[in-house]
């Protein structure tokens, strides 16, 4: 018997009637877990979490994520386990602190499982570039099409049923984008509503730390549980918790939504634009407003330039901390200025490099002004453009993909197109203005899913949710997984 | 050719916060290595830093002794370098927008007071300390993230005895307003001058030197001093002067070379997106203002007020600690001569001979203040306080237990002493003869021989009184 393509609010069910324990279910994902063909698994934590599983032993009536197994992804500290963000670095590092999302769900008494892989440092959006090579698409027996990234372990172990629900970060797309190839719910905050204390950093100033789940309803009870103020994080918000499943199935009745003409002009598939423009049927359908507008190209086109110089250039800073001296394999040398080039010559991927020069490059004295600062002046330009569109809408709809299979070798070749620049890119929107974002599914092309994105106010998670929860319900995609595709 | 040199000072203060400038570890001198330090410290992954409420009322409290003017908004920035005694690989630092901004100290030159001005004052956190052994280097991380205030003055200080005077105005701010120990043998204030000269009436600055490693307010005058000759013998033989950074050595008592300056670093700054702007409140800035301590100056005329004389008054004042002591002593505004005579006197002698600070010294203020009281009701002599005194310091006993315990009492009885007074005189006939004759330590002998026969019981102040009338009336 299989538990673990079930969804949390499933789960709990059964673990209320104790037809399963924390212990099967814990037993079952590591079985999983194990046998996992795609790649998705840095460290598998059997042990604690068997020892932590059979402690539980009274379901907690109004917890609903009492037992729940999960994965997390390897760029988010967990204290005596391993840590590597995927990369050769930091291969043998153990945190001495949980992340403050971990101390949450231990908390909420959630089992983690295993720590999953992840484009290195959680740069790239791939799935390919982590040390031990490329993490696969559950759906894609062939191996060739790619899950995305860079929460590309998180994203797979939960399309694979492993576990109901995994946590990872997005500093662009990182999870929203990876939950369209693997047909979830993928989620990020508004910025500051979920601590980061403990998610190793890329670019704070755009980094979230979010989740997948395979219902909106399990988004909604997740967040609930780790939305809140956390001092250790300078940047955590107050007051702005509330009841994500209070509203959750108000439907969409005189809600105000926008599509933006010019994401839609950039996609070609004929499968996806199909799907999407019957999403937007059912929407209607279900009371809500949507209106086709136009948003100014240039800007759309300067979003992947202006993601590329802030993210690069504080990610430069932000791992400046891995020389070798107190993190890394230790590289050779008479000076310190040889030890650490040594170790980051060998710690950091050519990719990873490749993104410290573009960096470095855009803030260095005589370049600020024309590459970093002008970068910030555009995300502003981006953001105020964008709350303008909210002050007449409350959600922006647009698909996250340009197809649902991107090939691993091969891909978008035109990097300057309007596919790539815009098809492939805006869900940085979310990231520049600290938006909530969350991506559903809403179609399948050929065994392949794919998904739609919902981006709303800041500190408006919650009407977020509600409107994902109305769609879901249209369409037919709840729980997806490989299991169920397959039967 | 004469010359005029071109002065500035950057001052590093580390504050004595409980806590460091972005971390909740421990923050003080002299832990073993390694034992003050959080994840945050070490720049472990995943770490945020959190502003230190009380290194800002610090920094604001600087800011205004300084007569700066104060930024509501608190911004930090990152300043990014490779060096291995920088944990994160870059210092986070207030670059854009310091906390405190034109502002100035009034010194007392050369010739008389003299306005310095100061450009800037930021905080940052500081690099762990580093100890170069032969093959390799060691590391403390317990200094890192230690809070600073960065100190800037314009170029407005013309030789080494302003330079001197500059320093110690600014140990003394941020010493009486407890922001730091203000030691610069222990690092905890360390200042970086830049030194230039230029011919009399030249507007164009000459090449910049740096002098690092000054260690006292007294090497920072020598050290300028010499520069200033050593730049002028090099000007005047057609030298040019190099950009160099130097250090002082002090048994040489020179200047010597460090490094030759290349390019400046690029230090690559920006916004450190981990902390949102912070809004001050008029009544936060306010209220840090108004919660400082008094300054020296102020507790100076305080004390003049209780009838100390200057001498008097700026003896305590040569330490915080100690004045902080005294201040306890004269809540009550009582017996106030007494008290600074015995602090002064005994309580100093006791301390420096056990090497012991004030801050751990056991008597209590309220102790010592009811030994003071025995002595100047008469009760007591000074002598006898004294002995007391020798014995309150080992457990903090209630003096006047003491009193009782050691049967220290005056005599006053007037009959006792005129009939000590007789003796005295009876068997001193030489003295009495002496002091008619204009004698006066005769005078002295005798009042002394009183005390001797009394076994040093009686009122010393009595005794002169009735002596001289007795002597008076022979």
């Amino acid at each position: 018997m299989s538990y673990l393509d079930k969804t949390i609010v499933e789960l709990h069910e059964l673990l209320l009637k104790k037809e399963v324990t924390p212990l099967l279910l814990a037993k079952e994902a590591i079985e999983k877990a194990k046998k996992d063909p795609n790649n998705a698994f840095e460290t598998i934590v059997e042990k604690e979490a068997l020892e932590f599983a059979s402690s539980l032993k009274e379901c907690e009536e109004d917890n609903l994520l009492w037992g729940i197994p999960f994965v997390c992804k390897d760029n988010i500290s967990t204290k005596d386990i391993l840590t590597t963000a995927s990369s050769e670095i930091l291969k043998d590092y153990v945190p001495v602190f949980d992340a403050e999302v971990i101390r949450k769900l231990k908390d909420k008494k959630c089992v983690l499982i295993g720590k999953t892989t992840l484009d290195e440092l959680a740069m790239g959006g791939t799935g390919t570039t982590g040390h031990k090579g490329v993490t696969y698409n559950p759906y894609d027996p062939s191996k060739t099409c790619m899950i995305g990234g860079s929460s590309c372990g998180s994203c797979a172990s939960v399309a694979a049923s492993i576990v109901p629900f995994s946590l990872g970060s997005d500093t662009g797309d990182s999870i929203r984008k990876p939950a369209s190839y693997g047909g979830l719910v993928g989620y990020k905050p508004t910025w500051g509503k979920i601590s980061r204390y403990g998610l190793f950093p890329f670019a704070p100033s755009l980094d979230h730390v979010g989740f997948f789940t395979r219902s909106i309803e399990d988004g909604a009870i997740l967040l609930n549980a780790l939305q809140g103020y956390d001092p250790k994080d300078g940047s955590s918000l107050k007051d702005h918790d509330e009841d994500n499943l209070k509203n959750l199935k108000n439907g969409v009745n005189g809600i105000k939504i926008c599509v933006f003409k010019e994401i839609i002009d950039s996609i070609n598939d004929k499968v996806i634009l199909d799907a999407f423009n019957k999403s937007i049927d059912n929407l209607r359908s279900k009371g809500a407003n949507v209106n086709i507008i136009s948003f100014p190209k240039e800007l759309l086109n300067a979003i992947y330039p202006t993601y590329m110089v802030i993210s690069c250039a504080e990610a430069t800073s932000n791992n400046a901390n891995l020389d070798g001296i107190k993190f890394g394999p230790r590289g050779e040398g008479n000076t310190y200025q040889e030890v650490m080039m040594n170790s980051r010559t060998k710690g950091f991927s050519e990719l990873i490099k490749r993104r410290f020069v573009i960096g470095s490059y855009s803030l260095f004295k005589e370049n600020q002004e024309e590459l970093f600062l002008r970068a910030q002046k555009a995300r502003h330009l981006i953001v105020n453009k964008v709350n303008e569109v909210f002050e007449k809408y409350d959600i922006i709809y647009s698909p996250c993909v340009s197809k649902a299979r991107n090939p691993i070798k091969g891909g978008i070749d035109d990097k300057l197109s309007s596919t790539y620049l815009i098809a492939e890119n805006h869900l940085a929107i979310g990231n520049f203005g600290g938006y909530p974002s969350l991506s559903l599914p809403i179609g399948m092309d050929d065994g392949f899913p794919f998904d739609a994105n919902l981006t709303g106010r800041v500190f408006e998670d919650s009407l977020v949710f509600q409107v994902g929860y109305a769609l879901e319900e249209t369409l037919g995609y709840k729980n997806l997984s490989i299991e169920k595709v397959v039967k | 050719m004469n010359f005029e040199a071109v002065i500035g000072i950057e001052i590093h203060v580390e504050m004595k916060t409980k806590s460091k400038m972005f971390s909740s570890s421990p923050n003080y001198f002299g832990a073993s290595p390694n034992t003050l330090v959080s994840p945050l410290d070490m720049a472990f992954p995943g770490t945020m830093p959190t502003v230190n409420k009380q290194a800002v009322i610090n920094a604001i409290r600087v800011s205004n002794l300084l007569n700066m003017e104060i930024d509501h908004t608190l911004y930090f920035d990152r300043k990014n370098y490779f060096y291995s005694d920088l944990p994160k690989g870059y210092q986070i630092t207030q670059n854009d927008r310091p906390i405190g901004k034109n502002g100035y100290v009034i010194i007392d030159s050369l010739d008389g007071k003299k306005k310095i001005e100061i450009e800037r004052l930021h905080m940052e956190e500081d690099t762990c300390k580093q100890l170069h052994l032969s093959t390799y280097t060691l590391l403390d991380y317990n200094r890192a993230g230690t809070p600073l205030i960065e100190i800037v003055s314009r170029p407005d200080i013309k030789n080494g005895y302003e330079a001197m005077k500059y320093v110690d105005k600014i140990r003394e701010i941020v010493v009486f307003s407890n922001v730091s120990d203000g030691k610069m043998e222990e690092g905890s204030l360390r200042c970086d001058v830049n030194i230039s000269l230029r011919p009399v009436g030249e507007s164009k600055f000459g090449t910049k030197v740096e002098i690092k490693n000054l260690n006292s307010v007294s090497n920072v005058q020598k050290a300028i001093d010499f520069e200033i000759r050593r730049q002028s013998g090099i000007l005047l033989s057609g030298g040019i002067i190099s950009q160099e950074t130097r250090r002082f050595d002090e048994t040489k008592k020179e200047t010597v070379l460090m490094r030759k300056k290349t390019d400046s670093v690029d230090y690559k700054y920006f916004r450190e997106p981990n902390i949102a702007p912070i809004y001050l409140s008029d009544e936060f800035v306010q209220k840090a203002i108004d919660t400082c301590l008094p300054s020296l100056d102020q507790k100076r005329d305080y004390y003049l007020s209780l009838g100390l004389n200057i001498d008097e008054a700026n003896q305590v004042l040569l330490s915080f600690e100690m004045s902080n002591y005294f201040d306890k002593l004269i809540e009550g505004k009582k017996y106030v001569k007494t008290l600074w005579n015995l602090l002064m006197g005994e309580v100093l002698s006791y301390l420096n001979k056990n090497e012991i600070e004030i801050n751990d010294f056991i008597v209590t203020p309220s102790n010592l203040v009811t030994l003071a009281s025995l002595i100047d009701s008469g009760e007591i002599s000074f002598n006898q306080g004294k002995k007391i005194l020798q014995e309150m310091v080992k457990n903090d006993d209630d003096p006047k237990k003491i009193q009782e315990v050691l049967g220290l009492k005056q005599n006053s009885n007037l009959g006792d002493i005129e009939s000590f007074c007789k003796e005295a005189i009876k068997n001193n006939p030489q003295s009495i003869s002496d002091y008619k004759n204009g004698k006066d330590r005769a005078f002295s002998f005798l009042v002394g021989q009183v005390m001797k026969l009394s076994k040093g019981k009686v009122n010393p102040q009595l005794v002169s009184k009735v002596m001289k009338e007795l002597i008076d009336k022979e």
